[in-house]
């Protein structure tokens, strides 16, 4: 058995920073998981994922690119490895078959791949459809069925979430809506307009409701403060400053 | 005597919400204060502490300017303070019931002038140029006899200026005292040269601040003000209890010359 060449050894090395870099931003997506309370923001979670994501693509495309030299090297101890305090380690490099934890891992996987297959291939979802409008290819009668069959559920499953019509949403009608700022400067009613108007001011609500959970976001640190001011639509200012009062206090009169 | 101070104003709309937050903080319920506040001025005492002028001699000019600057120089605004309740107000008057020399009402509630119980309050200016962010100064309260004060006032140098009526609830937080106090004033628009007899019905009395809002006023009453440990302990309970209602209101220093009691 021949020693591996400098090329071999630098693509092992490649590998090895991609698993580091890999391992690293599993470790950082757990950390914020487990140490960030409230949980990040979604956005941040979805920028994690989508660089481990790409970590892994990364990682499979030089498994897969490198498969031939993968499977022929064969690692052995030279006489110079320190076997007696680097035991644990030489027998990680040595051992042939897969850690129990990790078979398991792989098992998964697999059988998750398997399932996923052929329902993903039964139902034939939106992207689907359009994948394979734009090929040009007619649905058959069995699947235009099926599409039908699902649709209508899932469709009044997502109406379902929501309350539809009037001026205001549930969320704001459980706050009260003499509290909502509509920034309109008519008088919203409480009830269904015509169909135009509802559905411009369905807009407008939404709009409104972006605007309330923003400030929802932003009273975190500063909490009670902001709840006085909701709870207080018309809050006076004193009209005499704390100075003048204390004044009038100490000398009897106003100066 | 030393205090330590702090304020914040309250407007209206919170104070009631203050009121419970205060209760739960301190575990007490308010204590309710109505206190009738005068405010007499010091005045020199015209020819008392005139230099003599053309024979004196040189060697007294010094001790004399001394003795002038002195004695003219702390003349001060104080305050005499009598608790009062809320049946006092627009009571009738003891004497003149007792000039009409009809008794047909003998349970109705009079207000006694000739037996108000009084208090002086002298409050120094808040010390300057202390690093510390709470209002500092120097303090004594002694009782006055009972009655009128008037007589024994003006025989100190003390001119009557005015007067009005503290309305507050009283707290107390360990050694912090919190008052939640607003000034009222008496309707009539004229300034009376002597302490009213009699006073007018409660609802009568017209806030100073017409929004209503509210004083609070933290203080931590220091008997060794020399003692800088003291002192500076009793700050920083201040601080403390600023910290635990930071979110509610802003409790600070006030402003020094607000509270100048210095007579000009």
């Amino acid at each position: 058995m021949s020693k591996p060449t400098q090329e071999q050894i630098k693509i092992l090395e490649q590998s090895r920073q991609r698993l580091v870099q890999l391992t690293r931003s599993l470790g950082s997506l757990i950390s914020s998981l487990h140490s960030s309370d409230p949980l990040p923001p979604w956005s941040s979670l979805q920028s994690q994922a989508s660089i481990i994501s790409n970590n892994l693509l990364s990682v499979s495309e030089q498994l897969s690119e490198q498969r031939d030299l993968f499977t022929s090297l064969v690692a052995y101890p030279s006489p110079e490895y320190p076997g007696r305090t680097q035991a644990p380690t030489l027998e990680q490099l040595l051992r042939t078959k897969l850690d129990p934890r990790v078979e398991d891992w792989v098992a998964r996987g697999r059988a998750a791949g398997s399932d996923n297959g052929p329902s993903q291939s039964t139902i034939p979802s939106p992207s689907r459809l359009v994948e394979a409008e734009s090929a040009d290819h007619k649905l058959s009668e069995a699947e235009l069925a099926q599409l039908w069959e699902w649709a209508p559920l899932e469709a009044n499953q997502e109406a379902r979430r929501r309350n539809w019509g009037g001026n205001y949403t549930l969320e704001e009608r459980e706050m009260g809506i003499e509290n909502v700022v509509t920034g309109l400067k008519r008088q919203l009613e409480d009830d269904l307009g015509s169909d135009e108007e509802s559905e411009e001011e369905d807009e407008d609500d939404g709009k409104e409701e972006m605007d309330i959970v923003g400030v929802h976001r932003k009273s975190v640190g500063g909490g009670l403060e902001f709840d006085i001011a909701v709870r207080h639509p018309h809050p006076v200012k004193p009209f005499v400053p704390l100075d003048d009062i204390l004044k009038y206090m100490t000398t009897g009169r106003l100066q | 005597m030393h205090e330590v101070l702090l304020f914040a104003s309250v407007p209206a709309h919170q104070h009631y919400e203050l009121l419970q937050q205060l209760a739960g903080l301190t575990a007490m319920q308010p204590r309710h204060c109505l206190e009738r506040r005068l405010i007499f001025k010091a005045y020199r005492k015209p020819g008392l502490m005139a230099g003599r002028t053309g024979a004196s001699q040189d060697i007294q000019s010094g001790d004399l300017q001394r003795l002038n600057k002195m004695l003219n120089g702390s003349m001060y605004y104080t305050q005499v303070v009598g608790p009062v309740t809320e049946k006092d107000f627009g009571a009738a008057i003891d004497s003149d019931m007792h000039m009409d020399g009809t008794d047909e009402k003998p349970e109705a509630y009079r207000y006694d002038y000739e037996h108000q119980p009084w208090r002086l309050e002298f409050r120094d200016i808040p010390e300057a140029g202390t690093r510390s962010a709470v209002t500092s100064r120097q303090m004594s309260s002694s009782s006055l006899p009972s009655g009128d004060v008037m007589p024994v006032m003006s025989a100190w140098g003390y001119n009557f200026v005015n007067e009005h009526v503290v309305e507050g609830d009283l707290f107390v937080h360990n050694e912090i005292v919190i008052f939640l106090q607003r000034v009222l004033q008496y309707p009539t628009d004229q300034e009376p040269s002597q302490p009213r007899q009699q006073m007018p019905p409660l609802k009568d009395m017209m806030p100073l601040e017409k929004s209503g809002s509210y004083v609070l006023q933290a203080s931590i009453t220091v008997q060794d003000g020399s003692n800088q440990e003291t002192m500076k302990l009793a700050s920083q309970h201040l601080f403390g209890l600023r910290e635990q209602l930071k979110s509610v209101i802003r409790l600070e220093q006030a402003d020094r010359l607000s509270l100048d009691t210095r007579a000009k």
